[in-house]
């Protein structure tokens, strides 16, 4: 009798691991340039569709539930600060808040212009490109700022959504204080585009469009699964990548079903592509250790895992003589380069700064000054009171160079389900980072207190995130193969076959939000991808 | 002191009982239905008590509506539901056990207390009257802000907050149609929000 389990296998062109944002980027532009074969692994289930999300986020708005049903594995608590527990189709960005500035062109070449840091192997211009594909893709509304802060070569697809009367304001206070503001850059339709609908402005882009205004992965991934161009396998697992006898490629990757766990799943490719993310992907690379890769697959400089970055923020809010109506947008706001810019001679400092309408001090209360209980109508003439004069919500993305330390690991102590360690996570600044950390932070209290002077006001709360945002790094991108895990294209420097891309291929984590970054280098190493891969051709009627 | 009615100390009892019992799946499930049957089969004390804490100006329809949607509320309330992501962690976290018992038992409280000190049920008191009830029945909370519904411990904290959470109390308090969390037309964003005229009825 034979005893052998039988093995599933799965052949592809491409396989694609993960599919969130980064790895619809990729899947849909090898889908329009190739013929290849795609197939896409999720560990996490389908996502909740666009019908049910209205229904969904009124239970949000109402009692504070997940508007994403289950969209997580059980048994994932792990050390350090992951960026999001959601495991499904689309990722992390189902949640996102749509906000997609650039980086700026400094962001590559900090060492060279600053002393600081490392500069990536590619510049703002080679990237560009690749920002207005992925501005296209997701159907960035926008505005250019100042050309001299904010260049471009082409305009946004779509027009900036317009400003509220809040921001409005708001914006005549910044300009006030010296600080030109704009409308900042997001992927939500100012006007219908790509057969979704117009934002009407529920103002619950994170963690739920209840309308499909802001573009998702799910968009994506339901046109390619309509016309056939990728296969989309929820609920596996990628354990582990093995190599095949040289070590020069990735041979299969081996993953789990989680509805039959007892059948061995392969998954055989041509060109493997791990784009799952700043934590998920180093994991996987770690988790691949064999022989002949002992600290893991494409681990050969000892970098994986290493150099994850991000940024921390300063936040405050400003009482402000000003009559604003809070509610009317409280997700879009304005934004300025105006501090990406950073003075030579003077100590390296670098941040955004957004400005967004605020309810913080404005809300009702049920006791007044003196501590005693209002009811019935004393505590609306309270409200009223307090909400004669309006509030905003300053805040400044910094830099943080990243340590070598700043990583990565496996934590032998914390397993899955299958028997797999988990990740843990921990952040470092690289020491010059550190030594500035203090008149980093300073430097960015007293704008916000000139801000408020300026506008008569009067900062009322001020605090400092010690969470690192939009997490990065762990396999990050240069030209030589011992400092680095990919090259600019995302290709490990150890397996000709087996890209990395999107967030771990970050060299640092920049001042501002980096998804569309992450989209746009997603997108230059799909473009590589495509010279191993037959072309398109035309298309059968 | 007058004597209750069978029923109310039946229930009562029934209801602290429940509440007080070890929390298994089915036993807090029928605890929750027979807080809501409470609520919505009685809900003169609940709506009383609407009265009472919400400001005036809503008038009596409007009043009754805030009472009806808590009640509503309450109905859609899950036990141990996953609540949304928090960002730069791993732990999950959920919703906690139903609330309504407690409040259920609050009403009923308020109401003994009523007919204690003035031999009526609450609804029939006048609103000083009744609101003398309330700020007795508050009176050892720490209180500032409004806290989140669920969390409130006590009922009138909770319809107070339930309210002052919507878009039309927003609207209510500055007198304009913002229509916070609803869908508007994006063309309207740049102009302040219409104003709305004040409910006089009363």
């Amino acid at each position: 009798m034979n005893l052998a389990r039988r093995v599933r296998a799965v052949e592809s062109d491409v396989c694609i691991v993960g599919s969130g944002i980064t790895a619809a980027m990729v899947a849909a532009r090898l889908a329009r340039t190739t013929s290849a074969s795609i197939v896409v692994v999720e560990a996490g289930d389908d996502t909740v569709p666009l019908a049910q999300r209205p229904a969904a986020r009124d239970r949000f708005l109402r009692y504070g539930e997940n508007p994403w049903g289950v969209d997580h594995i059980d048994g994932y608590e792990i050390d350090g600060p992951l960026q999001s527990r959601s495991m499904q189709v689309g990722g992390l960005a189902m949640h996102w808040g749509g906000v997609t500035p650039r980086f700026s062109p400094e962001d590559f070449r900090q060492h060279t212009l600053y002393g600081v840091g490392t500069d990536w192997p590619i510049s703002y211009d080679d990237l560009e490109p690749f920002y207005e594909e992925a501005e296209r893709v997701l159907g960035v509304a926008g505005e250019q700022g100042p050309a001299e802060m904010d260049p471009r070569r082409a305009p946004f697809p779509l027009p900036a959504l317009p400003l509220t009367y809040n921001l409005e304001l708001l914006q005549q206070w910044a300009a006030k204080a010296g600080i030109a503001m704009w409308s900042q850059p997001s992927a939500k339709n100012s006007v219908p585009y790509d057969g979704r609908p117009q934002c009407c402005r529920n103002d619950t882009c994170t963690p739920i469009c209840p309308i499909g205004a802001k573009y998702s992965p799910d968009f994506t991934w339901n046109a390619l699964r309509r016309s056939n161009r990728v296969r989309l396998l929820p609920r596996t697992l990628v354990r582990h990548l093995a190599l095949d006898p040289s070590g020069k490629t990735v041979a299969l990757a081996v993953a789990l079903d989680r509805d039959h766990p007892d059948t061995p799943l392969e998954l055989h490719a041509k060109t493997f592509v791990v784009a799952a993310g700043y934590t998920w992907s180093s994991h996987l690379l770690l988790l691949s250790a064999q022989s002949g890769a002992p600290n893991g697959v494409a681990n050969r400089s000892g970098l994986v895992g290493k150099y994850l970055a991000g940024h921390r923020n300063v936040q405050a809010f400003v009482d402000l003589p000003i009559r604003l109506y809070p509610g009317m947008s409280d997700q879009h706001s304005l934004v300025t380069k105006q501090f990406m810019r950073h003075k030579a001679g003077s100590p390296f400092i670098r941040h955004d700064l957004r400005v967004w309408e605020s309810a913080s001090g404005k809300g009702p209360r049920l006791a007044d000054d003196s501590g005693g209980l209002m009811l019935g109508d004393a505590i609306l003439a309270d409200w009223r009171k307090r909400t004669q004069t309006g509030a905003a919500r300053v805040r400044a993305y910094y830099d943080v160079v990243p340590d070598r330390a700043s990583e990565l690991t496996l934590d032998p102590s914390r397993k899955n389900a299958w028997g797999d360690p988990l990740p843990r996570l921990a952040f470092r600044d690289a020491p010059e980072s550190a030594a500035l950390r203090g008149k980093t932070e300073d430097s960015v209290r007293a704008l916000f207190a000139d801000m408020a002077r300026v506008g008569n006001g009067k900062v009322t709360r001020t605090s400092v995130d010690g969470f690192q945002d939009h997490p990065s790094g762990g396999c990050r991108m240069g030209d030589d193969a011992s400092t680095s895990v990919v090259d600019s294209h995302g290709r490990t420097h150890d397996h000709e076959n087996l890209f990395v891309v999107g967030a771990p291929t970050s060299v640092s984590g920049g001042c501002a939000n980096a998804t569309l970054t992450f989209c746009a280098l997603s997108l230059r190493a799909a473009r590589e991808m495509e010279r191993g891969l037959p072309s398109a051709g035309p298309r059968k009627s | 002191m007058p004597a209750l009615p069978r029923s109310f100390i039946d229930r009562r009892r029934f209801l602290t009982l429940l509440a007080a019992a070890v929390p298994t799946v089915a036993l807090v499930r029928r605890a929750h239905a027979a807080a809501l049957e409470h609520l919505e089969s009685d809900p003169g004390t609940l709506d009383a008590l609407a009265d009472a804490v919400l400001p005036s100006e809503l008038g009596r329809a409007g009043i009754a509506r805030v009472a009806a949607d808590f009640r509503a509320w309450g109905a859609g309330y899950r036990e141990n539901a996953e609540l949304v992501h928090g960002y730069g962690t791993s732990r999950l976290r959920f919703t906690g056990p139903t609330p309504l018992t407690r409040w259920t038992t609050q009403l009923d409280a308020l109401d003994a207390a009523a007919r204690s000190a003035h031999d009526r049920a609450f609804r029939d008191l006048s609103r000083d009257d009744r609101e003398s009830l309330v700020r007795a029945a508050l009176a050892k909370e720490r209180l500032d802000r409004m806290p989140a519904v669920g969390a409130a411990n006590h009922v009138a904290l909770a319809l107070l907050a339930h309210f002052y959470d919507s878009a039309d109390a927003a609207d209510l308090c500055y007198t304009a149609k913002i229509g916070k969390s609803t869908c508007r037309p994006l063309a309207a964003s740049p102009h302040a929000p219409e104003r709305k005229l004040r409910v006089l009825e009363r």
